[in-house]
This record gives C-alpha cells, structure tokens and sequence, in this order.
C-alpha cells in the first residue's frame, strides 16, 4: 500500500520510507477506512479546554472495573464546542466537563504531525442527562442500602443554632446574601459564622468541599452546624451534589450541615440527606433566624406569663381574702346578734326575776315591819301598863313606908346627939390633946415635963405633966 | 459546649416553670423565688440571643493542631 503514495528509496535491499511517508500513509489508509463518522459512548476523563483558543482537546477513556481499558485523544473545535455545549448545558443543565459519559459523535483521524485522534462532531445530551441520573439515583440508593440516607436529620440541633461554618466562596452573591439576612437582623440575634472557602461548582468542587468539611469535622466541637452555600450558579452544575462521597459525607457528618445551594431543578443528593435543604442561602439564613425566633418567643411568653400570673394571683389571693374577711364579718356579726338576743333575753329574765325577788323581799320586809310594829305597840303598851300598875302600887306603899323611915331616922338622930363630944364632955368626960392638938390616947405619948391642953365642956384647962403612971401599976 | 449546656438547661428550666405556673402548681409562699428564678432564666437566654463567645483564633489553632 505504501509503495502508491510514495517513492521509497532503495540501498543495499532495504526499502526505505520517511517518517511522513509513513504518516501520510496511515492517514490515507484511515481516511479511506473510516469514510463516515460514528456514535462512540465514552467517560470524558478531561474536557481539556483551552480558553485562549477556544478549543478542547478532550481525554476519552472507557473503564472496566475501575482499570482504563481504552482511552485515546479528541479534537473539539471550538465553533462545535460552543454549539454543543449550549445545547448540553440547556438540556442537562451541566457544561460538558470532565468525568461525565457522553455519548458523541466522532470522525476518526489522522495527522502525519498530530497522530491518531478521534474528532467530536456531537454530543447527544440527552445520554448525559441519563447517566447523571443514573448517577444520581445510584448514590441515592447507595446511601440508603447503608442506612445513611437520614443519619444527618436524625442528629438533634442545638436549641440556638448561632455557630456556623460556612462553606462558600468569599465573594460570592449567595454567601452575601445570607449574610445580609443574619447580621441585618432587626431582632439584634447574634450569629457566629466562620467561612471555610471552597469551590462550589465545577470539576473540582467535589473535593474542594469535601476537604473543607475534613477539616470542620476536626473541630466540630466549636460548631452548631455547618452550612454550605452555593450563589449565582443558576440551575447549572449541580452535578457535583449528587455525587456519591459527598452525599455520604454530608449524611455521616456528626453535626447537622444545611445546604442552601440555590437552584430550582430537582434536589440534589446531598440537599437530600442533609440537616435541611433551603431552597437559597436567604431561605437557609432565614431558617437560622426562625430558631432564634422559636427560642425568643418562649422567653417573652414566659416574662409575660410570669408577670400575668404573679398579678393575678395576688390579686386572687387577696380576693380570696378579703372575702374571707367579709365572711368573718358576716358570721361574727350574726353571732353577735345572736348573742346579743340571747343576751338580752337572759337580762330580761334576770330583771324579771330580780323584780320579782325584790318584790317578794319587799313584801315580806313591810310584813315584818307590820308585824313589828304591831309588837312593839303591845309591848310598849304592856311595859306601859305594867309601869302604871306599878306606880300605882307603889304609891299606896310609899305612905306606909315613910312613917317607918321616920321613926327610924329620929331613932338614929337620938343616937347621934348622945354621942356628941359636947354631950359627953357634960357628963364629966375631958379630951386631953399635946401640944401639937393631937388626941392624946395613951400615957405613952407623954412626958414629964410636957405641956397638955385638956377640954372640957365649958373650957380648957393647959397643964404641965409631972408624974406618969400607968394604971396597971396602980401606986 | 459548656454555654451551650447553660443556656439550654436555663430554658428547659424556664419552661418547667412555665408549666408549673400554667397548671397552676406554683403557691403563693414560693412565687416570689420562682418569679425570681424566672427572670435570672430568661436573662441568661436572651443574652445569649444577642452574643457570640466563638474565637476564630482559637478554632484555627485547633484547626492547625489536627492537620500537623
């Protein structure tokens, strides 16, 4: 075949064909081979697009068992690229990229200066779409064949969700507007948010994320929950969030992780298993806010119950006592009615029956009184009978009386005039006396030599003593 | 964690107070002290509402600490 194209030269026997000869060969031969172009199901291992040119220079390889067993290069021209991609993109909502299957469709070349490549004409983006499904629903079941598919949901959040980690991109609208809606929060809530930077969309945004949550997971301990929020992106590229290893992550993480990815296609793997999917990362600041709510409002509850009660109580209690004391004033006013009644009907008996005493007392005192006048009347009558009767009686005896006492009183008068001194001096009697005028009784009293006075009855004689001599002696 | 705990266990112990005073359990003798308690309670919650004690030094240190 090569000797038709080309003229090889010829020493010592050999025939020698250059390289381009060589080349321009195979490109014929391949040319004239694959004459029409052909629909080829392949991984797209790299999409290699250059974006100065314009150009991808895509790796195409088909595994088996995880071990490549083809692979070879692709051209796409940048005008197919442009082509194909708006429609794979309108209908998968994915740019072409790399590590998807495609099914495409390829002419095969050869170039004496470039090799073997195979030229991608079309992509069918409905194949795409399948796989990605595929994809999907493979993680999905998957997760759940391991019981993961809940784990996250079942993880209990804090009562006050306020330390966040954040996985986003720094400059992002999403990120932006979350923020916007926590820290522009009328209600003064305080949330702590600590962004771990990470690509959210693209080739790489699989392990981008799932580095950033290694290291979250490694001091979890400082955070409530952790967020991963996605802005911009549209509906496009969500791919990566269905991705097994992330879906998995999310799912075992050991506190909960939301997801506000932001898109309106079908939920993702990863929104699916996480703590909550937010439609936007505003719905998922908003759903951080409503936490705070819920514990917020209990509180004002609790400050106005505790206020409300303690108000009525005591005004219950003191209802409660004043009537009390009006049913004290009630009952001990009744008593003392009662007892009043009583009281007054005991006094009104005793004074009837004090009446009747003094009366009973007075009746027989006047009786008494009668009676003892009446007494006394006779007695003194008869005390005055009995003296008149007596007086009488005495009267008629005095006369009988008197004459005796007469004669007895001049009987007695005739005595006394005999015993007279003067009577007895007459007849022949002398009273002797001393000096002195005492009675002179007993020579005793005498001496010789003394002076006596002795009376007579017609006078006195005074002589002096010259001899004494006692009658017993009678000399 | 340990804030955490406080002003989780503060509302529990709010809300038991709460449910105490709804069901009408509260005496006149001590409401004065839970009245009292009720109030210290909702201000440890609502000074946690409005403030963050999180230390990005501190996170990032631990952060450091597990990745060498």
């Amino acid at each position: 075949m090569l000797e038709k194209i080309s003229m090889p030269e010829t020493q010592r026997d050999k025939q020698i064909f250059s390289l381009y000869e060589v080349t321009r060969s195979i490109q014929k031969t391949i040319a004239e081979r694959y004459k029409s172009s052909f629909w080829v199901k392949a991984e797209m291992n790299k999409l290699n697009h250059y974006s100065h040119s314009g150009h991808c220079y895509p790796e195409l390889v088909e595994k088996r068992d995880g071990k490549v067993i083809a692979q070879i290069k692709a051209n796409l021209w940048k005008s197919d690229y442009q082509r194909i991609n708006a429609r794979f993109l309108k209908v998968t909502k994915e740019h072409i990229k790399d590590g998807i299957s495609i099914l495409f469709l390829a002419s095969i070349h050869f170039d004496p200066a470039h090799g073997l490549c195979l030229r991608m004409l079309d992509i069918d983006p409905i194949f795409s779409l399948g796989e990605l499904e595929k994809e999907k629903h493979e993680s999905i079941e998957r997760l759940q064949a391991e019981n993961l598919f809940r784990k996250n949901k079942l993880l209990s959040l804090s009562l006050l969700p306020k330390r966040i980690a954040v996985i986003s991109v720094e400059t992002s609208k999403g990120y932006a507007d979350y923020l916007k809606i926590l820290q522009g929060n009328p209600w003064n809530y305080r949330v702590f948010n600590m962004l771990f930077p990470a690509l959210l969309q693209g080739d790489r945004a699989v392990e981008s994320i799932l580095y950033q949550l290694g290291r979250i997971k490694s001091v979890h301990q400082h955070f409530d929950a952790v967020a991963i929020i996605r802005g911009g992106g549209g509906d496009v590229g969500l791919s990566s969030y269905n991705n097994y290893q992330l879906a998995r992550e999310i799912a075992m993480f050991p506190i909960p992780v939301f997801t506000g990815i932001g898109h309106s296609t079908n939920e993702t793997v990863a929104e699916m298993v996480s703590f909550k999917n937010a439609i936007t990362p505003t719905e998922l600041a908003d759903f951080i806010l409503q936490h705070f709510h819920n514990f917020s409002e209990p509180l004002t509850n609790a400050a106005r119950l505790v206020n409300t009660f303690a108000e009525d109580l005591l005004n219950r209690k003191q209802q409660q006592f004043a009537n009390s004391v009006q049913l004290f004033k009630i009952i001990t006013s009744n008593a003392l009615t009662r007892h009043s009644a009583g009281l007054k009907t005991t006094s009104h008996s005793f004074y009837s029956k004090l009446l009747l005493a003094i009366n009973t007392f007075r009746h027989s005192l006047r009786t008494t009184h009668e009676t003892l006048n009446t007494g006394a009347e006779s007695f003194l009558q008869h005390q005055f009978d009995s003296i008149r009767q007596q007086k009488s009686m005495l009267g008629s005896n005095a006369s009988v009386v008197h004459g005796n006492e007469v004669r007895k009183i001049e009987r007695l008068h005739h005595s006394v005039t005999l015993l007279d001194p003067v009577n007895v001096l007459r007849r022949g009697f002398s009273i002797t006396t001393d000096g002195n005028g005492r009675v002179v009784k007993s020579v005793t009293e005498l001496k010789s030599g003394q002076t006596i006075r002795t009376r007579l009855a017609d006078g006195t004689i005074i002589t002096e003593v010259k001899k004494i001599s006692n009658h017993d002696t009678h000399e | 964690m340990n804030n955490d705990t406080n002003y989780t266990d503060a509302f529990a112990e709010l809300q038991q107070i709460v449910n105490e005073i709804e069901s009408g359990e509260i005496s006149v003798d001590v409401l004065s002290e839970k009245v009292k308690r009720a109030a210290t309670l909702i201000g440890i919650c609502k000074a946690k509402l409005s403030s963050t004690e999180e230390d990005v030094r501190k996170i990032l240190k631990d952060l450091d600490a597990s990745e060498h």
